[in-house]
């Protein structure tokens, strides 16, 4: 893509989703929600096959009709209580903003988008999509937080994450296996929204970092099926030995720094009162656990302990990129810097 | 309040006849028929500048656009509102319509207002505030009218990919 476009649409994607992020009106808010979705389109068509161009599609169909529930809500909210800012939303579309802004997420069960669209673009664009494109809708829905029927987020987010450990199970695409866990976390995400958005936004960070290196990993790799992972070794094996762990830290495995807002939730839920619904969180993070299991064993467990006949790769980067390093580090040693964490927050 | 009701009739007849699915010449021209009295509706209220607005852009650029992308998806045997598949949507449509009156109809307390009514200035100003307060979100808007159309340049960009049908 010509540097100049190229340049255009990024900084068109980091306008809209600051556009929403420092906004009171809701038309600012909607109008940045559009922009970024405006702005990614042809980075995802920016190969321009078929797979490309359907993906591309069903992104813009699905994220302008959130965009249009979206605008409606916040127009009939205007109409009931005659002022258009958001954090005092009040009306009883508080619920329609919610499933508007779920469906820009891809939060179960209007996550049916997410995996076809990743799979159709690469992966670096599906890094910006499952990380970027997150942040603008979720800033809103932890502004309306407190005036949303907690029912419908707690419901939400036990959907999600028993869609995306249950849907993710079938896959051997490691781009769609991404997505049902972009979905999954999501679901932790939103189930503590109403309790305490600093839980939210604690989980959204380990999540991001936590992705940011797996999808980096991934690109680097250039392996998208689960058994072209298992050639990884020899091109990197400090990278096939780290990222099983870090995948063991998208399952939220002690000691991983993942485990943290698993730990965090499942305590504030129990002080909440809401302990089965903590426990059925729990229970459908081992179906994701599984298959990031699965990806580990493949990645590194598929090699015996002995000295293997093959040699590495001849052109093998020998050092590993420094935003990599800096977030594999994160994914794996920050759990016990948790009151840290907490106190950003 | 005779206007005002025909204009409301006809607008539910031409969404029913969009959202009964037929072929797009005839949803379009659903549309086009609807955007007409809703622009109506608009004047019988008073604002009469954001009906010529209304018109203006929506009928004249939008349709206009959908229009050209329609003529590229054209098919040899349309279905219009006498086929089966698209006239069953306007019978259940229609239907609904009935059923949604007879529950929650129960005054016509909206067009009331209409009667007697005086241009309020008041409630206007709202269309002047977005030039004034509402600049920046203006230059904004510019920006991502410029962005629409670097994204549509760059999607048809390449090798016969950017132009019409020859067919």
């Amino acid at each position: 893509m010509s540097p100049y476009i190229l340049f255009v649409m990024l900084s068109s994607l980091g306008l809209g989703t600051t556009l929403t992020f420092t906004s009171s009106h809701w038309l600012l808010a909607w109008m940045g929600l559009e922009i970024n979705t405006l702005a990614i389109i042809p980075l995802m068509t920016n190969k321009h096959h078929p797979r490309a161009v359907e993906a591309a599609t069903k992104y813009f169909l699905t994220q302008a009709a959130a965009a249009a529930i979206l605008l409606f809500a916040s127009i009939y909210n205007a109409w009931y209580s005659g002022q258009w800012f958001i954090q005092d939303m009040s009306s009883p579309v508080s619920t329609l903003m919610t499933l508007a802004i779920a469906i820009k997420l891809g939060i179960a069960p209007m996550h049916f988008w997410l995996p076809e669209v990743m799979q159709g673009i690469s992966i670096s664009t599906g890094l910006i999509l499952v990380t970027w494109q997150k942040l603008a809708p979720l800033a809103l829905l932890m502004q309306i937080s407190h005036n949303i029927k907690p029912e419908l987020l707690i419901i939400l987010g036990l959907m999600s994450t028993i869609i995306g450990g249950w849907g993710g199970l079938n896959q051997t695409q490691i781009r769609k296996i991404m997505a049902y866990s972009s979905i999954a976390h999501l679901g932790w995400i939103i189930s503590i929204l109403h309790f305490m958005p600093a839980l939210a936004m604690i989980n959204l960070f380990i999540y991001l970092i936590m992705t940011i290196t797996m999808f980096m990993t991934f690109n680097l790799l250039n392996s998208p099926t689960i058994n072209t992972l298992a050639m990884n070794w020899s091109k990197s094996p400090i990278l096939a030995a780290t990222s099983a762990l870090a995948l063991l830290s998208l399952g939220g495995l002690p000691p991983l720094t993942g485990f943290m807002p698993k730990w965090l939730i499942i305590q504030e839920l129990t002080n909440q009162e809401l302990a089965p619904t903590a426990t059925l969180l729990a229970l459908s993070a081992l179906l994701s656990l599984f298959f990031y299991l699965r990806l580990s064993y493949s990645l590194s467990l598929t090699i015996m302990p002995n000295t293997h006949p093959q040699t590495l790769n001849w052109n093998m980067k020998t050092t590993t990129p420094l935003p990599l390093s800096l977030m594999m580090m994160m994914t794996l040693t920050m759990l016990p810097i948790t009151p840290t964490i907490i106190s950003l927050f | 309040m005779v206007m005002m009701i025909v204009f409301s009739v006809m607008f539910l007849i031409s969404l029913i006849a969009v959202a009964s699915n037929p072929s797009p010449y005839f949803a379009a021209l659903g549309l086009m028929i609807g955007a007409g009295v809703g622009c109506g509706m608009l004047t019988q209220f008073g604002m009469t500048f954001l009906s010529m607005i209304l018109f203006l852009i929506y009928l004249g650029g939008m349709l206009v656009v959908f229009a050209y992308s329609a003529a590229l998806a054209a098919e040899p045997y349309p279905s219009a509102w006498g086929s089966l598949e698209v006239f069953s949507y306007v019978v259940g449509y229609l239907m609904l319509v009935v059923v949604m009156w007879m529950l929650l109809v129960n005054d016509f307390g909206a067009f009331d207002e209409i009667e007697g009514c005086v241009m309020s200035v008041r409630r206007y100003v709202g269309v002047s505030e977005m030039y004034n307060a509402g600049g920046y979100m203006l230059l904004v808007a510019g920006w991502v009218l410029l962005v629409a159309l670097l994204v549509v340049l760059e999607l048809t960009r390449g090798f016969g990919r950017g132009c019409l049908r020859a067919v």
